[in-house]
């Protein structure tokens, strides 16, 4: 995207809220505080919440959480969800084994 | 939108992050803009960990023992966040007679640095870490080497550096410095957003050679794509930092538990990408192979990530630190050679003291730009 | 390096499509799929698709998935099963894990039909055992035969949610209420009233506050929530569940897309992040190609014709087809996708609040709150009318893509028109023979077949019955109304099966005739 983001735009304070223990990222166990919180310690983009806390890190790689983490960070920052990049798509799509990403075989084998 | 400050740092990496931290702590009025939408964007998220000095050119060498002594210790509370700094020590492995010459012959330099290594044999060896396979049959031992999360490390000088007041811009991308009667004063943007301070720090990776440029200055840099890959959570294994005589393998296992491998596949410098750091199909099978070969035990680990960055490597291999006489008012740091993550809070403290107090602890004399201009 | 004319990942109604179309025009075509059995969701649909007969309406999603693969197998397309794609590199190659190897392989083109993934929404409790998505629910029952649940609660009111409350009623679960934090009902009202006439209440403007229990879910409280959706204090309502259903909708899985550098666009019509592309599927970057739910979150019946159009657009990209032959059969193509896209569930028309029918009729307001038209709202549909004799009673109240109800009927009592989409009516003079066709046809179960007056006070009311055990005909009961609710006793008298009617049975009730407009549901006594 490349948008200039002047971070010192105030976004105001951090307000507890009643739900902050909730889990979001349930393969590395974040919680929405700790998600609000790292947004007001600065991390403005899903890229760096996910550097700082792991969310999205996990076995699923944010399949579940994604969506989650996006409307929260949106929400404390005060701008609409599209104006946030998504991370990054990596292969290994599934989780895979390092004896097998290491097997490489030759062919498909097809019927033809 | 302040523009103006005493110190402009171009490059929100570690250097950068780390050089706004040391400026803002001792009070300097920063701005430091990454070009990027995310602050840590290059190789300052995507390396290994290493916070290492064995291994390293003796020109750079004093810089990071520097670093290890006096800041990495402390650096979580510094910081106020786990950077998951482990000094357990440094194995750099060899399996043949010509790896044992390579590892001798760094082992004998770093010493007459006053460096603590030594070459130990592979008995020793799985003495430290008994997970590793006959195969290794020797290694350079450096305890006082460690590793840490390069991503909170990064995001922590950021945090921190924001805290005491250092104004950071992301998605702002410098295209060019410009000097005002003689000395460097601008800092000009593709947004159109202009900025001015008495210094401009570049900390922009590969991308300060084309800012450098406009001013003049050929830094001799190539940009390489190195690669790296993460596995899932593993049981506690071993603690140390891992590396190898080729230098075809590195790593270690996190405190998360996943263990964050790099390494090579002869390739480097040859793939193709469309702009941004992408991986190459044959990488990760390839280091996967030699993982094992090391790992046994490692075979069914779930590999849940690959990635790639780039390096800024120099024409010595060395960084480039330190002012430019001809260009008052710039100091360079920059190229790293895929180094830059354990060497950030030396160099960078280094870095802030040079621009407040005109002299540094460690000598930079090997390090600096000058380097490379004809001999007078 | 192994080398085909076109690689598709994902073996679904859409990826199949494109193969079958490809691979009909001579391209060597090969199809991966992650999963053990092919079709992608469509062998968990057991329930009638809707459209016209082009996009296979009134077939079952599964019947449609076979349907497919014989196609597939016919045209020579090689689908390689438990093949999971991890990687879409530079030069369009993928790096594909078959059992514990992996290979390279490159594609002159790629068609990625990946599907989409189910969304969750946190509440307290969401990560205890007995949460699941309600696909996933669909796919214990319906693929693995495994009852997901005893008593569930169904948090999401659009079609996968209504779809799949009707599927664990048909297996034997209690769906103890449907809940969505929206003010209406988001599925096809036919499907809400589906569920509804099986006694299972609606709560919109609710939400889930806490799923209950320690190791697993022994409960679950709801309350509503403002327009905001702030939870108002005092409006909770606790029930007793072992399941908890999450239909909130699908996120496309594009990650192939994005990792090999296909522009992005984060589009909350079509599901979140999907890939730019055109209305074939091309992507950003020449020769990769996309469809079905990855570009845009729709039907299957949709992503099926997506898939062919992607097909006919990679052979003339290929050069297996010239340009001027194929744009006959894009333009049919169009035409069908066409028809889908329209009514009140357009993709163009969603978030937007209708009142009324496109035929200018009000909206049944209880069918998008309670899941049922309500008795002193019915009689204003075209489809309802009184006649003597038998005659149907099609009680379908927004504009949907279907209408086989008017292809269905061998004496045409039942016409939509040129536009799928209208409200179907009764032809006036036309004769119904009480052949159960279209009772059995409606992919909604919104046709009844009615004699309003028998003659002897009773009145006699066919519906469509898709439950074990069939009862039998002298078997008595209650009859059930729209909403569910018991209205009066009832007795069978006549129990239609037939290969025609492809699994949807046929009950004939008796009731007193002042309940022949009520009257819409059969519970056997005991």
């Amino acid at each position: 995207m490349n948008q200039v983001n002047d971070r010192n735009r105030d976004i105001g304070p951090f307000v507890p809220q009643p739900d902050d223990d909730q889990i979001i990222c349930r393969c590395e166990e974040v919680t929405k505080g700790e998600i609000r919180r790292a947004v007001h310690d600065g991390m403005w983009t899903i890229t760096e919440v996910r550097r700082c806390l792991r969310t999205g890190m996990g076995l699923c790689q944010g399949q579940t959480c994604a969506k989650l983490v996006k409307r929260i960070v949106a929400a404390e920052l005060h701008i609409p969800q599209s104006e946030l990049e998504p991370a990054t798509s990596r292969a290994p799509m599934r989780p895979i084994e390092m004896r097998v990403f290491a097997n490489e075989d030759g062919e498909v084998k097809t019927d033809e | 939108m302040n523009k103006t400050a005493d110190v402009i740092v171009i490059g929100g990496g570690i250097i950068g992050c780390a050089v706004s931290y040391f400026l803002a702590k001792r009070g300097v009025r920063v701005i430091c803009l990454e070009g990027s939408d995310n602050i840590g964007n290059g190789g300052s998220s995507r390396n290994g960990g290493g916070v290492r000095q064995s291994g390293r050119d003796p020109r750079e060498l004093p810089l990071v023992m520097y670093g290890i002594k006096n800041y990495w210790p402390t650096l979580s509370d510094e910081l106020d966040i786990d950077c998951e700094y482990h000094q357990e020590g440094n194995l750099r492995l060899g399996k043949t007679e010509a790896h044992k010459k390579i590892l001798t012959g760094l082992t004998d330099r770093a010493r007459a640095v006053g460096l603590d290594v030594r070459m130990i044999d592979g008995d020793e060896v799985r003495a430290i870490n008994p997970y590793l396979s006959d195969e290794v049959t020797c290694a350079s031992w450096c305890p006082t080497d460690g590793h840490a999360n390069p991503l909170t490390t990064t995001l922590g000088f950021y945090k921190t550096a924001r805290r005491l007041g250092a104004h950071f811009i992301s998605g702002e991308r410098v295209v060019a410095l410009k000097k005002i009667r003689g000395t460097l004063r601008q800092v000009l943007c593709a947004s159109g957003d202009v900025f001015e301070a008495d210094t401009v720090v570049l900390a922009a990776g590969f991308a300060s050679r084309k800012i450098a440029e406009t001013v003049g200055i050929d830094l001799p840099m190539q940009e390489i794509t190195l690669e790296a890959l993460v596995t899932e959570a593993e049981p506690p294994m071993f603690n140390q930092m891992l590396g190898t005589a080729e230098a075809d393998f590195y790593g270690h296992q996190t405190k998360h538990g996943s263990f964050v491998f790099g390494g090579t596949s002869g390739l480097e410098g040859f793939t193709t990408d469309d702009g941004t750091p992408m991986t190459d199909s044959r990488s990760a099978p390839c280091f996967c192979r030699g993982i094992i070969k090391y790992f046994p035990n490692l075979a069914k680990a779930k590999i849940v990530r690959t990635w790639a960055g780039w390096m800024d490597l120099t024409a010595d291999k060395v960084p480039i630190l330190g002012t430019v006489p001809e260009v008052p008012g710039l100091v360079l740091a920059c190229g790293f050679c895929g180094h830059g993550f354990g060497i950030a809070p030396g160099a960078a403290s280094q870095i802030a003291q040079l621009i407040t107090e005109g002299k540094t602890d460690v000598d930079l004399s090997d390090l600096r730009y000058d380097r490379f201009t004809a001999k007078a | 390096m192994q080398r085909f004319d076109l690689i598709v990942v994902g073996a679904g109604p859409a990826g199949l499509s494109a193969a079958i179309e490809a691979a009909e025009k001579g391209m060597r075509v090969i199809v991966f799929d992650e999963n053990a059995k092919p079709g992608g969701q469509l062998f968990k649909q057991i329930h009638k698709f809707f459209g016209s007969k082009e996009h296979r309406a009134r077939v079952r999603g599964f019947v449609i998935g076979q349907q497919l693969l014989e196609e597939a197998d016919r045209a020579g397309v090689q689908v390689v099963l438990d093949a999971t794609v991890i990687g879409l590199y530079q030069d369009k190659e993928i790096v594909v894990k078959i059992r514990d190897e992996i290979h390279h392989l490159k594609g002159d083109a790629i068609l990625i039909a990946t599907g989409a993934s189910e969304n969750m929404v946190p509440f307290d409790g969401w990560t205890l055992p007995g949460v699941m998505g309600a696909g996933a629910a669909q796919t214990l029952m319906n693929l693995h035969g495994v009852l997901p649940g005893k008593r569930v609660l169904m948090l999401g009111t659009g079609n996968v949610g209504l779809v799949v409350s009707f599927q664990l009623l048909q297996c034997g679960c209690e769906v103890v209420a449907l809940a969505d934090a929206a003010p209406a009902i988001g599925g096809y009202g036919v499907h809400a009233a589906k569920v509804a006439r099986c006694g299972v209440p609606f709560y919109l403007s609710h939400t889930i506050r806490e799923a209950e229990g320690t190791d697993h879910v022994t409960g679950v409280t709801i309350a509503k929530v403002d327009e905001h959706f702030q939870f108002i204090p005092g409006t909770e309502k606790h029930f007793d569940v072992d399941t908890i259903c999450v239909a909130v909708g699908l996120s496309p899985m594009s990650q192939l897309l994005k990792m090999a550098g296909c522009s992005m666009v984060d589009d909350p019509k079509r599901g979140g992040q999907v890939p730019v592309c055109d209305e074939f599927g091309a992507t950003s970057i020449p020769g990769i190609y996309c469809a079905g739910d990855v570009s845009g979150i729709e039907e299957a019946s949709s992503a099926m014709i997506e898939g062919r159009m992607a097909g006919e657009a990679i052979a003339r990209y290929l050069g297996y087809i010239p340009e001027a032959d194929c744009k006959q059969a894009e333009k049919q193509l169009e035409r069908g996708l066409f028809q889908l896209r329209r009514g009140m569930f357009a993709p163009g028309r969603k978030g937007t609040k209708q009142e009324t029918t496109d035929e200018g009729i009000r909206l049944s307001q209880t069918l998008l709150t309670k899941g049922y038209v309500a008795d002193d709202e019915i009689e204003r549909f075209p489809g309802v009318t009184h006649r003597v004799g038998v005659h149907p009673v099609i009680e379908c109240t927004q504009n949907i893509p279907c209408n086989p109800c008017q292809d269905v009927c061998p004496k045409h009592c039942i016409s939509i028109g040129e536009n799928i989409t209208s409200l179907p009516t009764v032809v006036l003079d036309s004769t119904c023979i009480n052949c159960g066709m279209c009772v059995a046809g409606c992919s909604g179960q919104a046709i009844f077949l009615i004699d309003e007056d028998k003659g002897d006070g009773t009145a006699e009311i066919t519906v469509p019955y898709e439950f074990l055990p069939l009862p039998s005909e002298g078997d008595t009961g209650t009859a059930l109304g729209r909403d569910g609710q018991p209205v009066c006793g009832a007795s069978v008298v006549r129990v239609r099966r037939s290969s025609a009617f492809d699994k949807t049975n046929l009950l004939t009730i008796s009731v007193p005739k002042e309940y022949a407009m009520k009257a819409r549901f059969f519970k056997r006594c005991g």
